[in-house]
């Protein structure tokens, strides 16, 4: 912005004015940098300086000095790549399982009111409050071949022998769904409430369907919060260990529990490093992917 | 060994520490000198000891601990959760604070490897009543206790008798149809299983040849439930969903006990044992010498024989157990000559080559 009035004898700021802020060029910027500087400290020294550490870690050689032997060995032995690879086959599948589930179920939350409301936050938030592996053994009880869903379906009928879905691929699935379900129905729902209602009405006025409404009105604006449930989702099921471990069979390994056996059982931290690194630049990858393809920054700027 | 190893952060820490210490020290020396001198005739009346916890940890309070502190006058304060990380974390920070540690055998070799454990003082630790077995006692280690990987099975399918009685039967799917129960872990018993099941000789196990025993477990391998956790493993019998299993000896006890239709076959099965450590600069590293001496004693396993079923590392002790009572534990009289000892010293030096050949084979 210029200013017009010229008329004021031009003001120097000194170096403690800046200092201050009261040089008028910097006060915004400064002002928002002195109030972040808690926080970027709390950032810096508990967040990325843990992470340059596990980094360095990941460079050195068993024997002592750098190297890359880790990075080698995990490029070289075809099943990190097949693990690594399973994990995000099974983290996409679980993002895209929980869309389909979370969409209905946040804009029914979105759009209710009074007590149903709350029923639908609490049948929401309750399980994510609850341990999850309290929640992984429920599942089982649920699965299992003379669980809940197996007891029924036979009751009525409709299968004779018991359908296997837990301690496979199935049960992770589920298991992983359901637990990542709050990281996309809040955001959706959040995307839908501060939606301009007058949209929908014009769209309607204007002589479009209730699903040309919702196909071209209502969907593309709840848009940045699907990407941000869904990167969420994916970053977090990138990671996950105990689920896959009590739910899945013999074919679930996923990488975190490479990084585990390395940590705890063998002890070669180094290698659990590399893993993580990797893991690390998979997960920055789709991050920033994100950031400049589906416009990321819309969920927390306003809507115009 | 452990300082070549230990990384730049470490050393960091580690230097930092001890620049502190040594600022604190020049003041504090001075006036502290008699106090320490006193301290240093005057042994420390403390031992930590880093245990699995549960009812095992209630048991060792009463039968070993306890005397112990009686003849001795030291307190035994204990940790839960002997989590080898920990061990790594805290001697490569210089902040050792567990004097004993229960662990794996897998540890005797994995924790010399990466310099964190301290050698045993055998001129305090007796072992003579101790067994000959090979690697019960190394420079390192010695055994706490013996438990094995035993066949179980349902007795509602196959009653006594008609049971499957080796692995060449845990193999058979026509004559034993039914889902077998299996560990995922590579040193969890599965491919010593399938090469006994594929025809070698069992004092020809060892170096196991891997891809020979995934070859044999692929003949079964869609009629397994695997499980990650004891617990699992428990569960998997206890409903039935099993019809045998390849699991530790004291779980299937405990669900027999409890009512469950299981029974165990000792032939064939994997003996292996718990092994006392000292990580590297323990705060009470004598009373740690003394403790596990202590410990390994003919009375010391006698009683901890009346109290859980884990075989006894002194032979002796077994003769003192009343009768009946010596049959009932890991390795007891009855089971003589049936089962077979993990070559722990192997798994240690290859676990993580093994454990990356069997997951390909999981993942396919």
């Amino acid at each position: 912005m210029t200013t017009t009035v010229q008329a004021v004898p031009k003001w120097t700021p000194t170096a403690l004015d800046r200092l201050w802020g009261r040089d008028p060029d910097l006060r915004p910027a400064l002002r928002r940098g002195l109030l972040g500087t808690p926080g970027l400290l709390f950032i810096l020294v508990f967040f990325l300086y843990p992470l340059f550490l596990l980094v360095e870690l990941s460079f050195q050689a068993k024997a002592g000095g750098w190297s890359s032997e880790h990075y080698l060995r995990i490029f070289n032995t075809t099943v990190y790549a097949q693990i690594i690879w399973k994990t995000a086959w099974i983290s996409a599948t679980v993002t895209l399982l929980n869309f389909l589930v979370a969409y209905p179920f946040a804009v029914a939350l979105a759009r209710s009111k009074g007590w149903v409301r709350i029923v639908l936050l609490i049948s929401i938030l309750m399980p994510f409050w609850t341990n999850l592996l309290v929640r992984a053994y429920g599942w089982i009880v649920v699965l299992h071949p003379r669980g809940l869903i197996n007891t029924m379906l036979g009751g009525l009928g409709l299968i004779g022998e018991p359908v296997a879905i837990v301690h496979n691929t199935t049960g992770v699935l589920i298991g992983m769904t359901q637990i990542m379900l709050p990281y996309m129905v809040l955001p959706i729902a959040a995307q839908i409430e501060k939606m301009d209602g007058r949209l929908l009405q014009a769209a309607r006025s204007l002589g479009a369907s209730p699903l040309r409404t919702f196909a071209h009105v209502f969907f593309p604006l709840t848009l940045p919060g699907v990407f941000a449930g869904a990167l969420m989702v994916f970053v977090l099921s990138l990671g996950f260990f105990v689920i896959p471990a009590l739910l899945g069979g013999r074919r679930d390994i996923l990488i975190a529990q490479l990084i585990h056996f390395n940590l705890t059982k063998v002890l070669n931290w180094e290698l659990a490093a590399a893993l993580s690194t990797i893991l690390l630049v998979i997960t920055l990858g789709i991050f920033l992917a994100a950031q400049r393809w589906f416009r990321l920054n819309s969920l927390w700027s306003e809507v115009k | 060994m452990g300082e070549d190893k230990m990384s730049k952060i470490e050393r960091h820490v580690l230097a930092n520490r001890r620049t502190v210490i040594k600022g604190l020290g020049a003041g504090a020396l001075a006036l502290a000198a008699p106090a320490i001198l006193r301290s240093a005739h005057a042994q420390s009346k403390e031992v930590v000891y880093a245990t699995w916890g549960g009812s095992w940890e209630d048991a060792i309070r009463k039968v070993w601990f306890e005397p112990f502190t009686q003849q001795t006058g030291i307190r035994v304060k204990t940790i839960q959760g002997p989590d080898y990380g920990k061990i790594r974390a805290m001697v490569r920070a210089g902040k050792t604070e567990w004097d004993v540690v229960e662990v794996n055998p897998d540890f005797q070799w994995t924790g010399p490897r990466e310099g964190l454990l301290e050698k045993l003082d055998y001129s305090i630790i007796d072992t003579t009543e101790l067994a000959k077995e090979e690697d019960f006692k190394t420079e390192y280690s010695v055994a706490e206790g013996l438990w094995s990987r035993v066949i179980c099975y349902n007795t509602k399918k196959f009653p006594t008798g008609s049971h499957p009685k080796n692995f060449v039967d845990f193999w058979d799917l026509k004559k034993f149809p039914g889902k077998r129960v299996m560990y995922t872990k590579a040193n969890g018993g599965i491919l010593e299983a399938a090469l006994l099941a594929d025809g070698v000789h069992r004092d020809k196990l060892y170096p196991l040849d891997v891809d020979r025993a995934l070859k044999s477990q692929d003949k079964i391998k869609e009629h397994v439930l695997w499980y990650d956790t004891n617990a699992q493993a428990v569960q998997y019998m206890q409903d039935e969903q099993g019809v045998m299993g390849l699991m530790a000896d004291g779980r299937v006890q405990f669900i027999k006990d409890k009512g469950a239709p299981v029974e165990i076959e000792f032939q064939d099965s994997q003996l292996t044992w718990t092994s006392f450590v000292v990580p590297k600069s323990p705060p009470n590293k004598e009373n740690a010498m003394r403790l596990i001496n202590h410990m390994i004693s003919v009375e010391s396993q006698r009683l901890i024989g009346l109290e859980f079923t884990y075989g006894l590392v002194t032979p002796k002790a077994y003769d003192l157990l009343p009768p009946g009572r010596a049959d009932k534990l890991t390795n007891g009289p009855a089971q003589k000559g049936k089962a077979i000892v993990m070559n722990e010293k192997w798994w240690g030096e290859n676990q993580p080559a093994v454990q990356d050949k069997l997951n390909a084979w999981r993942i396919l």
